[in-house]
């Protein structure tokens, strides 16, 4: 049973009308986590003597021990931005004789093949052979690592619960927020010390056996709550949930002065604080409104002149981020009434022009929203002004350009569980062009003159964009126009 | 066979469904109408536990259909579009379910030669996905797939619905075939008061979630239903 639904869900990813950006993202995505994986590993073994090298008056072990518990909350971190929830087509299964929980441990076993899984034995398992192995013995050295995986992999099963609970919430913001101070709070504060408050139950590991059957006991035990939550949300309405019209007339009313288009941005506005998908972007955009907070203010990337050169990544990204996510999927949004938009006169055109609209809009409010960071020196205002003239004249037709290569339907009416439309690493994808495109620009002026000149050219460079903007933007409505029956035929095929 | 007991379903403040008692024998061929809204689609997803009841249960020989799933085996349904594999052919789709339902090649060749006159040769042997097929040809293959694995209870929903005319009189045909043959018991939701007032034996009328008429006599309900109905 277990096979021919792997058997359907291959045949589902290779006959889908995507199938070859889809698989071109996995192989990409394959080979980074097999790089990133390497890292981890090389990291892994040469651990101990970085350790003894940075702390030099404790020994490894020790400066270990203490920092795992950021490790952890690290770890809860990126999972919380990077796994992918469990997706699987449930209602078609539901009226056959499969058992619903068959189908649910198939879906829970398959997220847990992933890369994540393998990031604490890599980087933990050399540092336990090469270190705890000598120093206390073999059954210390297995229990300590086995302590360390299990807690790794209890935060996999948690994560599932999670993101699935509290993701379209902003307690789960709330959540995430509060363990970023949780860390945050013990280490640039100084209120109290987290590593050495969970210290001792790893030391405790070392001499018995106890923490690690209690550990298996919390991952059984996380692995039968994500079970149990998925298993009662396996009805069809959860899976599309009627929404109450919780935002009834909410125009942005200034957008109909744009015509057509402005129509159009109106009711894409709507569709994205309609659908969770949508909302969850959105929701993020104002996440990483906080991202400079990481950088600005750490004393790692203090430059004795001037700022450090990654503040212009952090400056597009925070003042780009929505555009760049929401626009990744930019015609898929609308998969499901394409031809409402075919159908009327240069309604193409203005669905474009109307989503150009929406992410200005959006990127001047996160322009806006991030002028208190002139707390950290008026470079970070220029940075972000820099950044945003660049995204709005050149990145914004880039990531357009970029996505409408072989746009993929979605579905936004079917419901969050087994629907996973959130947020996770393929979304980050679009990051790379938009990492590249302003340095290109930055870089050689920032070097050859200095950092100013850098931030002015690419103010220039996108003010230039700003102004070619019609014929800019006239390339990528062409691309639809020239493209629509294929569009239009691969959103209506898929069910 | 089925009963029903106590079934409500509410959204909100608003209760769709609400249905005390109503027990359906064996082999009887359950016709359900009603105009649009009236909860049939509803009714059928509960019974089939798609959806959960807020309030009564829904039994199929004795077993709450929300507190097992062996009653899966005895049941087929085709409620929408959404039950199918859209990324199969349609012979792949029936190879799939012939694997879930352990059934021999020779049982599968045997189950869709019964629709050798319904498919009309558009359907087997084509190299089409079913996600390409024509509303009418969707529900064919659905049809078909829920009559797979000698189901005792089959529930269609507006089974006549995108049917051209003369494909209509043959799935008639077909189902009336079945009652006679077998002893599947029908639960089929219509607005086509001719096609379910000719295949089955009882009628129940739903309006806004309530049962308001339950007819058993033949003769009246045509009468009935079209005074209802005004038509």
């Amino acid at each position: 049973m277990v096979l021919q639904l792997i058997k359907l869900e291959l045949l589902k990813s290779m006959r889908s009308t995507s199938f070859a950006k889809s698989a071109l993202v996995a192989i990409f995505l394959a080979f980074m986590a097999v790089v990133l994986l390497a890292y981890v590993l090389l990291l892994g073994i040469v651990l101990k003597d970085v350790l003894e090298k940075v702390v030099e008056n404790a020994d490894a072990y020790t400066t270990l021990s203490s920092g795992l518990i950021y490790f952890f909350l690290f770890e809860f971190m990126y999972r919380y931005f990077t796994q992918q929830l469990p997706v699987m087509e449930l209602e078609r299964f539901l009226h056959l004789p499969i058992k619903k929980s068959k189908i649910i441990h198939f879906l829970l076993g398959r997220s847990f093949i992933s890369p994540l899984t393998l990031i604490a034995p890599l980087l933990f398992g050399p540092f336990a052979y090469r270190e705890i192995l000598p120093r206390f013995g073999d059954t210390a050295a297995i229990s300590w690592i086995a302590a360390v995986v299990l807690t790794s992999w209890s935060l996999h099963w948690l994560m599932l619960w999670f993101k699935q609970k509290f993701e379209d919430s902003l307690t789960g913001i709330g959540i995430v927020f509060l363990v970023l101070l949780l860390g945050a709070g013990s280490n640039y504060f100084g209120w109290y010390n987290l590593g050495e408050i969970i210290k001792p139950l790893f030391d405790w590991c070392l001499t018995s056996p106890i923490p690690v059957l209690v550990l298996l006991g919390v991952f059984g035990g996380l692995y039968q709550l994500a079970f149990i939550y998925y298993s009662n949300n396996a009805y069809l309405e959860d899976l599309s949930q009627e929404e109450n019209i919780r935002f009834a007339n909410q125009d942005l009313g200034f957008l109909s002065r744009f015509g057509l288009a402005g129509e159009f941005a109106n009711l894409e506005w709507k569709l994205i604080i309609r659908h969770k998908k949508s909302r969850t972007y959105l929701m993020l955009a104002g996440f990483f409104l906080l991202y400079g907070l990481i950088f600005y203010n750490n004393p790692q990337y203090k430059a004795d002149e001037g700022f450090s050169h990654l503040f212009v990544f952090v400056g597009s990204f925070i003042t780009g981020i929505f555009m760049l996510q929401y626009g990744q999927l930019f015609l898929s949004w609308n998969s499901a009434n394409f031809d409402f938009f075919l159908q009327k006169r240069e309604g193409v055109e203005a669905l474009i022009k109307g989503k150009y609209l929406l992410f200005i809009v959006v990127s001047i409010l996160c322009l806006l929203a991030s002028i208190p960071y002139v707390y950290f020196g008026w470079d970070i205002l220029l940075i972000h002004l820099a950044t945003f003239l660049f995204n709005m004249g050149l990145v914004i037709h880039l990531v357009i350009y970029l996505s409408l290569w072989k746009p993929k339907p979605m579905d936004l009416n079917k419901g969050a569980m087994f629907n996973y439309e959130g947020v996770g690493i393929a979304q980050f994808l679009m990051i790379i062009p938009m990492l590249v495109a302003p340095y290109v620009v930055y870089l050689p002026f920032a070097l050859i003159f200095n950092q100013y000149i850098g931030l002015a050219a690419l103010a220039i460079v996108g003010m230039a964009g700003i102004i070619a903007f019609k014929p800019l933007s006239k390339i990528s409505v062409q691309r639809v126009l020239d493209n629509r029956y294929e569009i239009s035929s691969s959103f209506r095929q898929e069910i | 066979m089925i009963t029903i007991e106590g079934l409500k379903k509410q959204y909100k403040d608003v209760v769709v469904l609400d249905v005390p008692n109503l027990f359906i024998p064996k082999a009887e061929c359950f016709g359900l109408v009603g105009n649009n809204g009236a909860g049939k689609t509803t009714l059928f997803r509960i019974i089939l536990d798609l959806v959960r009841a807020t309030s009564g249960k829904v039994t199929i020989d004795e077993e709450d259909v929300s507190q097992s799933e062996d009653w899966k085996w005895k049941v087929g349904a085709y409620l929408d579009e959404h039950m199918l594999l859209s990324y199969l052919t349609p012979d792949e789709y029936f190879e799939a379910l012939r694997k879930m339902y352990r059934m021999s090649d020779a049982d599968l060749s045997l189950h869709l030669e019964r629709f050798h006159e319904l498919f009309n040769d558009e359907i087997l042997g084509k190299k089409k996905y079913i996600r390409d097929l024509s509303k009418g040809n969707l529900k064919k293959v659905g049809i078909a797939a829920a009559l797979m694995g000698n189901p005792e209870v089959v529930l269609l929903d507006e089974p006549f619905e995108n049917l051209d005319p003369s494909s209509q009189n043959r799935l008639k045909k077909l189902i009336l075939n079945e009652i006679e043959k077998s002893q599947i018991t029908f639960l089929i939701s219509s607005h086509d008061l001719n096609h379910v007032t000719e295949i089955c034996e009882r009628i129940v009328l739903l309006e806004k979630g309530v049962v308001i008429k339950d007819i058993k006599e033949k003769e009246l309900m045509v009468n009935e239903l079209n005074e209802y109905f005004g038509t």
